[in-house]
């Protein structure tokens, strides 16, 4: 994993708050792991989708950061399948996702400044997951 | 080979590379891989793909992402062993303080009243330990202040004049706290670095 800047978001980690952004604006709040895969790709112009270890410890990292929450999917909702694990940007994450969009790299209220050039989000560490329903 | 068997592959190197860490970590971690090679699965034959193709893109997904997995392990197995350590570290300390003060005492000889300052670090320890739910974060909060209380007592025994009597000197009392007090700030570092990992490694 590259060295984070204080006050940056890894490329990676901005791929995916502005791809969320994106998501939130076509209606589609909450994205799981395999659907954010095939947006980064397409977002990308990429043939190949971003590997597991590499996607899920990035959405790991950003949820840590609080730009991020999570929470299983209901089993009802998931008709037998392996129930996904949906993701939401959080207000935090919609700012940052909208700073990077926007190219902007202003000081982040209340977080660490932003490094000029790198996309802005506060790296407060702030775990924002759901308490986790019984399987 | 089929994609199932392929998927089968992924998940039997999640298992490998989660195996030990804690269980609830492990079966997110297993859950949410489960999710994404079913879909990517059925998204794949829905969209019309050959077997070999799917089981190959599974493959390299989970071949390009080996470094990020055990990177994650490495540092998810340091927090641990940080973790532990300063557990092992703060009680040693702290039942090392018990038996001194019993034995020998640390101010002045065994049953100086003064010694009894101690026990209040001690419950300092114990009671903030409590309040911090024994997460490494708060941990480290609560020993470092143990370390700065070990330090206050020094001076305060210095200030009253302990240094003085037959039995302690200057370089006894202050020796043998500053001891304690590394100590304590020892397992307090320990304990951060374990607070700190979580950020990159979930």
């Amino acid at each position: 994993m590259p060295r984070r800047k204080p006050g940056t978001l890894l490329p990676l980690e901005a791929e995916i708050v502005t791809a969320a952004l994106s998501l939130l604006r076509a209606g589609e709040p909450a994205f799981h792991g395999f659907g954010l895969a095939q947006t980064l790709r397409e977002q990308a112009g990429s043939r190949a989708l971003t590997a597991h270890g590499t996607l899920y410890k990035a959405l790991g990292r950003l949820e840590e950061l609080g730009l991020l929450r999570s929470r299983w999917e209901e089993a009802a909702a998931a008709e037998g399948r392996p129930r996904r694990r949906l993701y939401e940007l959080t207000e935090d994450g919609v700012a940052a996702a909208q700073r990077v969009a926007a190219g902007v790299a202003a000081p982040v209220s209340g977080g660490a400044g932003a490094v000029a050039g790198a996309p802005a989000a506060p790296v407060r560490a702030r775990s924002r997951t759901t308490p986790e329903p019984a399987a | 080979m089929s994609a199932e068997r392929a998927a089968r592959l992924v998940a039997l190197w999640a298992r490998l590379y989660t195996l030990g860490l804690p269980a609830a970590d492990a079966r997110r971690l297993r859950d949410e891989l489960a999710a994404d090679l079913h879909d990517q699965i059925a998204a794949e034959r829905a969209a019309g793909m050959a077997e070999p193709r799917i089981a190959r893109g599974l493959a390299s997904r989970a071949l390009r992402g080996l470094p990020a997995d055990l990177a994650w392990r490495g540092r998810r197995v340091a927090a641990r062993t940080a973790y532990r350590l300063g557990l092992a570290s703060a009680l040693f300390s702290m039942l090392f303080t018990l038996w001194l003060m019993g034995a020998v005492g640390i101010v002045g000889v065994e049953g100086d009243p003064a010694d009894q300052m101690y026990l209040g670090v001690l419950a300092l320890g114990l009671l903030g330990a409590v309040a911090a739910r024994f997460r490494p974060a708060g941990m480290a909060r609560v020993l470092f202040a143990m370390a700065g209380a070990q330090a206050l007592i020094a001076a305060i025994a210095l200030a009253a004049g302990r240094a003085s009597s037959p039995i302690s000197s200057v370089p006894e009392i202050v020796g043998l706290n500053a001891i304690f007090a590394a100590l304590f700030a020892a397992s307090a570092a320990l304990f951060r670095h374990a607070a700190r990992a979580p950020a990159d490694a979930r």
